[in-house]
């Protein structure tokens, strides 16, 4: 069974991202600061994270992604990362994955629905649906 | 409610070629183009705007087009689709029944997210007029300025503030080189010389981690340890399609995150076509996908989506990719594949490289050395990248080479290339650049 990391402080978002991708066969751990998020990239050994970019602590959950791949050298780890960055600021610019400015896999606004997430998931672990 | 036969929404580059061409094709219906901003200016020539012409007004889309050819405009934000009824919600409470529907809805610049990109003083490059004017504004009083990627924006709105000779600006650029995702690094290093040479500070190879300062930018912190003094910001590292209206509407996206379209242009409702930046693209070299931007590739979209709207006519063959620019009076292009790219993606390359004077003798007026590189396909010696240097006649030889690239003609074709030459315009036919970069390569071959 793969394993995802939630990394997230919205307990809410947890508690339904958990309900979703238990009931599509994945384990899930929780993390909830960016701090724990990295401990348990290395403890638990997740298959792919979903990481947030945590808007109460600015803007963290950047520094997250890029402390995967080049500190913990985990380049090959899939990473989606949630935001709600574009929304709540309105600003004329985006954030995008980018192999050395935003070393992530796949970019979501939130809110995001269930199951487009889920086959996200499947496909950055080539599981057929 | 309104009614309209066609609806383009978006007024850039994609926008006014698919309304143009709509109506070439289909004069009897009735066409609206609905856009935001009042004023739209001309992509390419934002850079220009900071020096050569002056100001963001200087630099605008005229409607004059879109009037001559019959097409409605509606200055309003489309905030809702609704592909069932076909109709369209604007935010001043428009509601507009359409039957084909164009999406030209553009991209956004990519903002780098590193601590202090938010602050009062950075800018990105955004298409707009209001936003450059505040620029330009704010670099009236900016001595000290950094930008944040060598691509053809960084240097040309670099190169373009530089020549006002009021400002000091450095190119900070992750790559080894400035416009290294365009060009061979041969190729790079003579532009990086000349950008040099006129006065702006290039630092190649270095990565921007934070933006210091309290509400405006005062450094620029890099990887190394070290910290630039800047009064002001600008960021040019890529743009991101604008695709928020079409995944709201279900409409399906492609695997570069822009909106899935096929040849014709049709979206995943055959009703909704897309075009320009935020459409999908693939490689005309093996159909990979594209991330390639440019108001070139979206007006040829354009043709293709305004003519297809009432049945297929025109077919996308793929992206090759024909870039130009202008460093003083010295111009680079490239089209189609570059020696490394094509390397990198499995092609086996032959190469060959002719320099010369553009005019014959070389004692006439307004001559210049020209240098072309060409890279042809080893096995099928099909021709699938060239780049030129030379004065400004490059800009007009390089989408020779890109009809040349489009047709597959072979290293034998364009040995036997028949061109027109002038003294007074062109190099000599004995040593036609073009053509002798071909018998270069041939020769490697031997």
């Amino acid at each position: 069974m793969n394993k995802i990391l939630v990394i997230d402080d919205d307990k809410d978002f947890q508690t339904s991202t958990r309900i979703v991708l238990e009931k599509n066969d994945f384990e899930v751990a929780s993390a909830y600061d960016s701090d724990e998020g990295i401990r348990k990239v290395q403890s638990e050994k997740p298959d792919l994270i979903i990481l947030d970019v945590i808007m109460s602590k600015g803007y963290e959950g950047f520094d997250v992604a890029r402390q995967i791949r080049e500190e913990l050298k985990m380049r090959e780890l899939p990473i989606i990362l949630l935001t709600a960055v574009h929304e709540v600021k309105k600003v004329p610019y985006r954030f995008a994955p980018h192999e050395q400015w935003l070393p992530v896999d796949y970019f979501f606004d939130k809110p995001i629905e269930p199951q487009v997430l889920v086959s996200k998931i499947r496909e950055l672990l080539n599981i057929s649906s | 409610m309104k009614v309209s036969d066609v609806v383009i929404i978006g007024g850039s580059a994609a926008g006014l070629t698919a309304a143009i061409t709509a109506r070439r094709q289909y004069p009897d219906k009735r066409i609206l183009l609905i856009r935001k901003e009042k004023l739209v200016p001309i992509p390419c020539g934002i850079p220009y705007i900071f020096g050569t012409v002056g100001s963001p007004e200087k630099n605008l889309i005229p409607d004059t087009p879109l009037q001559k050819h019959n097409v409605d405009i509606l200055l309003d934000e489309v905030t809702e689709i609704s592909r069932e009824k076909k109709t369209l919600i604007t935010r001043s409470g428009n509601g507009i029944e359409y039957k084909k529907l164009i999406l030209a809805t553009g991209s956004l610049p990519m903002m780098p997210p590193i601590p202090g990109f938010d602050k009062e003083n950075v800018f990105p490059v955004y298409k707009d007029v209001e936003h450059l004017t505040h620029m330009q504004g704010m670099m009236k009083g900016s001595s000290r300025i950094v930008v944040i990627g060598g691509g053809f924006i960084g240097v040309e709105v670099s190169d373009e503030i530089n020549k006002l000779g009021t400002h000091h600006v450095t190119i900070c650029e992750l790559l080894p080189h400035c416009l290294q995702l365009a060009f061979d690094q041969e190729f790079c290093s003579e532009a990086e010389t000349l950008v040099q040479e006129r006065g702006v500070t290039i630092l190649a190879d270095r990565k921007v981690v934070a933006i210091e300062g309290n509400h405006r930018a005062e450094g620029v912190k890099l990887a190394d340890g070290t910290t630039l003094d800047t009064d002001m910001v600008i960021v040019g590292i890529g743009t991101v399609p604008n695709v928020e209206l079409a995944k709201d509407a279900g409409l399906r996206l492609g695997p570069t995150g822009s909106i899935w379209v096929d040849r014709t242009m049709r979206t995943s409702d055959e009703h909704v076509f897309a075009c320009g930046d935020c459409a999908e693209k693939f490689s005309f070299f093996g159909g990979k996908p594209s991330k390639l931007k440019l108001a070139s590739i979206a007006c040829s979209e354009a043709r293709i989506a305004g003519a297809n709207l009432f049945g297929i006519h025109r077919e996308s063959v793929g992206t090759i990719g024909v870039f130009s620019t202008a460093i003083g009076d010295r111009a680079f292009a490239v089209a189609g594949l570059t020696g490394e790219l094509a390397t990198r993606q499995g092609y086996e390359v032959i190469t060959g490289v002719a320099e010369g004077v553009n005019r014959h003798p070389g004692s006439m007026p307004g001559v210049s050395n020209q240098k072309v590189k060409l890279i042809f396909e080893k096995r099928t010696r099909v021709l699938i990248g060239t780049q030129m240097m030379g004065d400004r006649a490059v800009g007009e030889l390089i989408n020779v080479a890109s009809a040349c690239i489009q047709h597959k003609m072979t290293i034998d074709d364009i040995a036997c290339f028949q061109m027109g030459t002038h003294p007074a315009l062109t190099a000599s036919p004995v040593v036609y650049q073009f053509v002798n970069a071909a018998e270069a390569a041939l020769l490697s071959m031997a």
